[in-house]
């Protein structure tokens, strides 16, 4: 359809850059009002940003070193075990960071389970390390990044054709030289996704170092201190260069996305077959490497079930808990205190899923649909977002609705039950944009037209025929957004309004500082699970 | 006056015209065929037929009323697409019913619009269990329930396997002949044109260049893109033909005859075989033409006298 809706395009265009151009914006306008010296000289700043900047670039060595390795062995071999053990992959996936960082505590911290065994196998009673700095996020980084690199690896292989590399052979390149003339070439662009993604979301975890960082400050979490410490204008220059930096990291995400649209034409054939191990011994060692793999990756949620299950109180220098009951999961569905947290989360994001998918449809309507002069704008303001750090969003909101000014678009949310359900909605636009727009670009138009030249108006059309159509990729993206909302840490500890409506990784936090571990893991495991839960819907309906 | 109107119909696309300036009448319950290659603006002429793009200039008007401006959803015109569009996520009886609002009955309709398609019982299949031809049934009667003023088709059956057309094709003129529906098809293949359409319409360049039944176009071309768009003709210079300097001739195969006392010598140096009566392809003086012959009439490497019966079209060279 060419019939062009410019009102509609410039209202979207308007909105989206109302809710995220314009806050960062008015960060910028703040900063530009202190004093850049301060900032320059200012030690433990620049420290912040350098650590940011190396703990991320060695983010995505290390979780390349786990990725590509493993995306190899399970898209080339095959080995007993190799079906159940890709499923497992995902498992981080659904582990909000929170939760991830509190089962790390639990599984590797000073009195975690590893440091006990340790303890009693060697009869000492020091703790043979502490879980702190630099090393420790790292640790929590390539145990939730490495996934980028494996599924972006295992999907280049996967598009790559056979008779390529059978080219390749037959003019004489033995398996080495094949692999470094044909394979990785073609898979730099999935490479260059996938480490350009791992630093970004390095860039932004505030989790990890929020937990782990001690004395040892990123950018992230400098920002909240100087903010807590009530130096505003230094905390708004901080955020302005977090900002810069993610923005430009974003621009080279678009940059080699152009690239790599005009490579996947390329590809079209069978990838290669899967080379079965035959040799005994290789066989025994790559399962056992498979499965110790598996254990790796299930242990922090191992870790959390069982700490669920210890009553306040009753573990102390065991090795292992003494006592295990349901009494935590008790408490968690009994005391109005506890309830209202999981009540105010599940709402909370269930109304930022809805809003980012109504926006994202809209949105993909005007790119796809009437090709409108400013897809391009509305495309970029959708994507635009998940380069914005968590920590960056929430100061930049927290700043906008903080003062009452209409004129300037301005008025006062902070505080109110809004300000919530907003961030999550602009965090949650990018998941659900991405996912629609590839939906709308599948969805053949002359459905849409069939159903218009059979007597169907707007809204019929649009109830049903495209949203019944674009389901998978609904479910796909809303899935994904709800599971995001829902295990947010960083926007909810800057932006939550009041007690009465912390969302639960608020009261994650105060549990662990009450040293109510079972308690905070019990909240851990059941966000687990309605993620897993979430995710699995969105999946099923996906198919 | 006509039943369906198109009046200096013209859809311009950033750097190209694609309609130009088109007229054409269609008469209550006539099939013509918009013929064309692909870029000759049929497409577009359908789409704006249905309403799925606005004409820059001109009118559509079907039966007295203006309907250039009206939406699709409005206008009651019923269209199979090229790929059927058939909703995936509906079975065969949801989909013939799509069309079907605020009419009593609905299933009753649906029952008889499967009929006519001879899909009886069809109505609780899924649509991607269905064979390409099926499909297309489907599609029409999807397109025919709501009883349409018009119905257009995109391409009807250039989906369908080869050996499945040709029966397709008189089916479907069978069906659109019963309904009595005026209809108007897009389509490029000329033998489709013909066997579908009562009249057909040749387009080039977003330009129509004439319409009539294929006895006019084949026989008394309008235009030289006519002359040698439809069926197959040869170019010969004047000087071979008898003609003065800077003027040329086209001429069919079929009259063009091996004779002992033809004006024009040459040699035989290709047969394409197509039964009782061959193609021969005939050189002389560097140009080479076609005529066409009883099989065995002469063989390759022949030196031939050719006379010419009757000159298709005379142009400047």
């Amino acid at each position: 359809m060419s019939r062009r809706a410019p009102w509609a395009a410039a209202a979207l265009t308007l909105l989206l850059s109302w809710l995220i151009i314009y806050p960062l914006v008015v960060v910028f306008a703040e900063a530009a009002g202190a004093d850049l010296g301060t900032f320059v000289r200012d030690r433990v700043a620049r420290e912040a940003l350098w650590g940011s900047l190396w703990t991320s670039a060695a983010s995505v060595v290390l979780a390349a070193a786990v990725g590509i390795p493993l995306a190899f062995i399970f898209e080339r071999y095959d080995f007993p075990g190799r079906a159940v053990l890709g499923t497992l992959v995902a498992l981080p996936a659904v582990m909000p960071p929170l939760v991830g960082v509190i089962a790390f505590l639990f599984l590797y911290g000073e009195s975690g389970f590893v440091s006990r065994a340790i303890q009693a196998l060697a009869g000492s009673r020091e703790a043979p390390w502490q879980l702190q700095g630099a090393g420790a996020i790292l640790l929590v980084h390539a145990y939730s990044m490495y996934a980028y690199f494996y599924m972006f690896t295992r999907a280049g292989l996967a598009r790559l054709d056979a008779s390529v590399l059978e080219a390749a052979a037959s003019l004489g390149a033995g398996r080495f030289e094949t692999f470094r003339r044909v394979t990785l070439p073609l898979l730099r662009p999935a490479l260059v996704g996938a480490s350009l993604l791992t630093f970004m979301t390095a860039l932004a975890s505030f989790s990890a170092p929020y937990i782990f960082g001690g004395g040892f400050r990123v950018m992230t979490t400098q920002i909240v201190a100087t903010r807590l410490n009530g130096d505003i204008a230094t905390a708004m220059l901080e955020t302005a260069a977090l900002t810069a930096l993610a923005l430009l990291g974003f621009a080279l995400v678009r940059w080699t996305e152009r690239g790599e649209r005009s490579y996947a034409a390329v590809g079209k054939g069978a990838p290669p077959a899967l080379r079965p191990i035959t040799r005994p011994l290789a066989r025994v060692l790559a399962a056992a490497a498979g499965w110790l793999f598996a254990v790796l990756l299930l242990l922090p949620h191992l870790t959390l079930i069982l700490i669920s299950l210890v009553p306040l109180n009753s573990w102390t220098t065991e090795t292992l808990p003494p006592a295990l009951s349901t009494i935590n999961y008790r408490r968690l569905f009994t005391e109005a205190e506890r309830l209202g947290p999981m009540v105010n989360s599940l709402w909370m994001a269930a109304v930022a899923t809805a809003a980012s998918l109504a926006l994202a449809v809209w949105a993909a309507h005007l790119v796809v649909r009437r090709r409108s002069r400013l897809a391009g704008a509305i495309e970029t303001l959708v994507a635009l977002p998940w380069a914005v750090p968590g920590t960056v969003l929430a100061i930049a909101l927290a700043t906008m609705f903080a003062v009452n000014s209409p004129l300037t678009g301005r008025l006062v949310l902070v505080g109110t039950a809004f300000i919530l359900p907003i961030a999550y909605t602009v965090r949650n636009l990018p998941l659900t944009g991405r996912a629609v727009l590839a939906g709308f670009r599948q969805l053949d138009p002359a459905l849409e037209e069939a159903a218009e030249s059979l007597g169907a108006g707007r809204l019929r059309r649009l109830w049903k025929v495209t949203l019944p159509l674009l389901r998978p990729a609904l479910a796909a993206g809303g899935s994904l957004a709800f599971v995001t909302a829902l295990g947010d840490f960083v926007v909810s500890v800057l932006l939550y309004p009041n007690f009465q409506l912390r969302p639960i990784s608020i009261e994650i936090i105060s549990a662990m500082r009450f040293n109510d571990l079972g308690l905070a893991a019990a909240f851990g495991v059941v966000l687990m699970l309605v993620s897993a839960l979430a995710l699995g819907v969105g999946g099923r309906v996906g198919r | 006056m006509s039943y369906l109107r198109l009046q200096g119909l013209t859809k311009r696309y950033p750097g190209h015209l694609a309609v130009s300036d088109l007229n054409l009448d269609v008469e209550r319950g006539e099939i013509v065929a918009l013929l064309g290659p692909s870029g000759s603006g049929k497409t577009t002429t359908l789409r704006l037929l249905a309403g799925f793009e606005v004409p820059d200039a001109g009118s559509i008007v079907v039966d007295g009323e203006d309907v250039t401006r009206l939406a699709p959803a409005a206008r009651r015109f019923g269209m199979v697409f090229q790929n059927y569009a058939l909703f995936p996520h509906l079975d065969v009886g949801e989909n013939v019913a799509f069309g079907l609002r605020d009419v009593p009955d609905v299933g009753a309709r649906v029952a008889a619009a499967l009929a006519r398609v001879d899909l009886t019982g069809f109505e609780r299949r899924r649509v991607t269990e269905l064979s390409g031809g099926q499909q297309q049934r489907v599609a029409l009667a999807r397109s025919l329930a709501p009883e349409p003023r018009v119905l257009l088709l995109d391409e009807p059956l250039s989906n369908l396997d080869p050996t499945l057309r040709e029966r397709t094709r008189r089916e479907l003129r069978e069906q659109i002949k019963r309904t009595g529906i005026t209809t108007l098809f897009v389509t490029h293949e000329q033998e489709e044109a013909f066997d579908l359409g009562d009249r057909i319409a040749v387009l080039n360049a977003g330009r129509l260049e004439q319409a009539g039944s294929a006895d006019d176009l084949y026989d008394r071309p309008a235009t030289s893109f006519v002359a040698r768009f439809v069926g197959r003709t040869s170019t010969l210079p004047g000087r071979l033909a008898g003609r003065g300097p800077g003027r040329r001739v086209i001429v069919r195969p079929e009259a063009l005859r091996f004779a002992p006392d033809g004006h024009i010598t040459g040699r035989v140096i290709a047969r394409r075989f197509t039964g009782g009566f061959a193609l021969f392809s005939v050189e002389s003086d560097g140009v080479s033409f076609d005529v066409h012959a009883p099989h065995d009439a002469v063989k390759v490497g022949d030196e031939v006298r050719v006379t010419i019966e009757r000159v298709l079209m005379e142009e400047p060279e």
